[in-house]
């Protein structure tokens, strides 16, 4: 067991960083419009399907057998997502931005079952493998071996996030969004245009969906049904980290992922669920406004 | 705007989805009806889409003078979507028998409907439990976990030499009977598992159970998993340089699994199934496959064949006069029947099949050949 430990704590952080790239699409979309984007997973599952056809594009294109086919599918991934982001907004909701938050909430659902019925009609039922991030052997440190292709997902994943912050924090653009988020009349009093910065959080919460499901195409392959469990675990993490926060759920979502592995190492799967459901009801109990605190207080 | 937007959704999906409206040819008074409900949608959707496959090439080559209709349901995953689909089904019409889900939870479900109603359902679900309900209205063509169960531990053992084999299983009904009948087997063969964990379909990351696997110290791997899993599961193993022989469940036998893999990272895998029709060269099976093939663009497996035997021999009870559901079930209890894959007669439970096979890839190739059959298991022909 003691040579795995390495290469078990680099898949749950390579998990959980994927799993707080779908957790940060998730919490953009509440703060913006108030209300929970059900269609996170889905669109997490329908990104790591333009993935595979990327991929197989590109790998065309280049002639197959490239290392790095998969760091130009990632950006390309990103940018058809968040085109679809774009028109997701339109469909889910735009049509519905005077109605209460629940409105919105089904019908994001609704989309989310297109997607997905779109994608067993398009694809068929069956798994599909996309591109790897980099294309490499194991690396190897006397008895212990690590995915490189792991690592590289942790890597980008990272970046990203970091990315994603920096763009909220240190931009106009990012002042636009996050005081379109926080107070819409106000912002629009100021000239920020509201709708225009509810489009771009879409844009970029679908974007960082799609990353996810490139990242997880590989090594996990991707499926019509995926979708729900993603959002699952988007859901739990937003949770815990506090509703509405960035960092809390990109924090939770990365102590998911290594918890979910370890916990399944040293006792079993069927523990490691019961265990975060517990986990998850205490911190409810406990404390209700999550690990780092609420930041907007509208469930829905 | 609400019912607008729901209406829109509603007409795509019911588009994108057969589980909101069925499909086929329109129902005909004079036509034998028959309703397929399989799961063409969630995590067991290859092997339901395989079944709704197989079904449909049977019915489209119906032989001269039996008229049928069909309507394709998706079940999805739920037991409650797959009695909805039956009821609706009952509701329609007056079927002589239906192509029924491949997914256990839900045929258990379905099971006591069908039997209230007198429909028989013709089903390739290996869960054991299925037949030993006492519901005469089930007629399993897909040999159960009883017979291939046998074969995927008898390789194990009496060919590849396991003394110590280590078992990676499924949660759901499906895992649950496998794993029973592989422990008891195994135990009865001198081999008893040394390591066994239950998986969720859900499951991706499977280096936890690799690793409590690899430590149990064992001589063979077992798998009794769905397809992804089961590509999932020799992906990482290999990845994680554990290079043990695999034995793995039906799921394996399927080109879908296969074609997630290196021909590399099949090399020591093998698998029970009833079938491997891309494997054969018997002239009828290579003609149903390349009908396949041009039917469906996909290559058929041995859930699809065993599925068009099943609604063949439906058929064939028609073809000799059976005239309702009541007619059919007779027929198929008591006839014995020459299918593609192998001879189908009832033990007075409503196991039809009663070979199994093993099969196994070199290494060079994702089509694996066929290792050992293994004929009339339970004794039934």
């Amino acid at each position: 067991m003691g040579d795995a430990v390495p290469q078990l704590l680099v898949n749950g952080i390579a998990l959980g960083s994927a799993y707080a790239l779908i957790a940060l699409g998730f919490v953009l979309v509440i703060n913006a419009v108030g209300a929970v984007n059900f269609a996170q997973g889905d669109l997490v599952m329908a990104g790591g399907f333009v993935a595979v056809i990327a991929g197989e594009a590109l790998t065309g294109r280049l002639g197959g057998g490239s290392a790095w086919t998969g760091v130009l599918v990632l950006p390309l991934t990103m940018l058809a997502m968040a085109g679809f982001g774009l028109l997701f907004s339109l469909l889910a909701y735009v049509p519905l931005r005077r109605r209460p938050p629940v409105s919105v909430f089904i019908s994001t659902i609704a989309v989310g079952l297109i997607i997905q019925h779109a994608a067993n009609a398009g694809f068929g039922p069956e798994p599909r493998i996309g591109p790897a991030l980099i294309q490499a052997d194991a690396l190897r440190l006397g008895p212990i071996a690590l995915s490189v292709q792991q690592i590289a997902v942790i890597g980008a994943a990272g970046l990203l996030i970091g990315l994603t912050g920096l763009l909220l924090t240190r931009t106009q653009l990012g002042r636009y969004l996050r005081a379109a988020a926080q107070d819409p009349e106000i912002a629009e009093a100021l000239g920020i245009h509201g709708a225009r910065c509810i489009a771009v959080t879409f844009a970029l919460a679908v974007a960082l969906a799609g990353a996810a499901g490139m990242l997880l195409s590989n090594h996990f392959f991707v499926a019509p049904a995926d979708g729900g469990l993603f959002m699952l675990k988007a859901y739990i993490a937003v949770t815990l980290g506090g509703w509405g926060r960035l960092d809390g759920a990109a924090l939770a979502a990365l102590l998911i992922g290594v918890f979910e592995v370890v916990t399944a190492a040293y006792l079993s799967y069927v523990v490691a669920e019961a265990l975060l459901y517990a986990a998850l009801l205490l911190v409810l109990l406990v404390r209700p406004s999550g690990l780092l605190g609420e930041t907007i207080q509208r469930r829905t | 705007m609400i019912r607008r937007l729901a209406i829109i959704a509603a007409i795509a999906a019911s588009t994108l989805s057969p589980c909101a409206v069925p499909f086929g040819p329109a129902l005909a008074e004079d036509a034998a009806h028959f309703p397929i409900l399989v799961p063409i949608t969630g995590f067991i959707a290859i092997e339901g889409t395989a079944q709704r496959n197989g079904a449909i090439q049977a019915l489209e080559n119906a032989p001269e003078g039996v008229k049928v209709t069909y309507e394709v349901s998706d079940t999805s995953t739920s037991p409650e979507v797959a009695v909805t689909a039956l009821t609706r089904a009952l509701e329609r019409g007056k079927p002589v028998a239906a192509a029924a889900s491949i997914f256990g939870t839900q045929m258990l479900a379905m099971a006591p409907v069908a039997q209230r109603a007198g429909l028989p359902l013709i089903t390739v679900s290996g869960t054991a439990k299925l037949t030993e309900l006492g519901n005469p209205y089930i007629f399993r063509f897909f040999p159960g976990d009883a017979v291939v169960k046998v074969a995927h531990a008898r390789y194990a053992v009496e060919m590849l030499g396991a003394k110590r084999p280590a078992l990676l299983y499924q949660t759901t009904a499906y895992g649950q009977s496998g794993r029973a009948e592989l422990a008891r087997i195994l135990e009865g063969l001198g081999a008893p598992l040394v390591f066994e964990e239950a998986l969720a379909p859900s499951v991706k990351d499977m280096l936890p159970a690799l690793t409590k696997l690899q430590a149990s110290n064992p001589d063979v791997i077992l798998l009794h998993l769905h397809s992804g899993p089961t590509a999932l599961a020799i992906r990482q193993a290999r990845e994680a340089g554990i290079d043990l022989p695999v034995v793995a469940g039906s799921a394996m036998h399927q080109p879908t699994t296969a074609k997630l893999l290196q021909p590399s990272q099949l090399k020591g895998v093998c698998a029970e199934s009833a079938s491997s029709p891309i494997s054969e060269s018997d002239p009828k099976l290579t003609a149903f496959t390349k009908e396949f093939r041009t039917r469906f663009h996909t290559e058929p497996d041995a859930f699809a064949l065993a599925q068009h035997d099943g609604i063949n021999m439906v058929l064939a009870a028609l073809k000799d006069g059976a005239k309702n559901a009541e007619d059919v079930r007779n027929w198929l209890a008591g006839h014995t029947f020459e299918g593609l894959a192998m001879t189908y007669k009832s033990d007075g439970k409503g196991n039809m099949a009663h070979d199994a096979l093993i099969i196994c890839y070199d290494g060079n190739s994702l089509v694996p050949a066929v290792a050992k059959r293994y004929h009339n298991v339970d004794g039934v022909l």
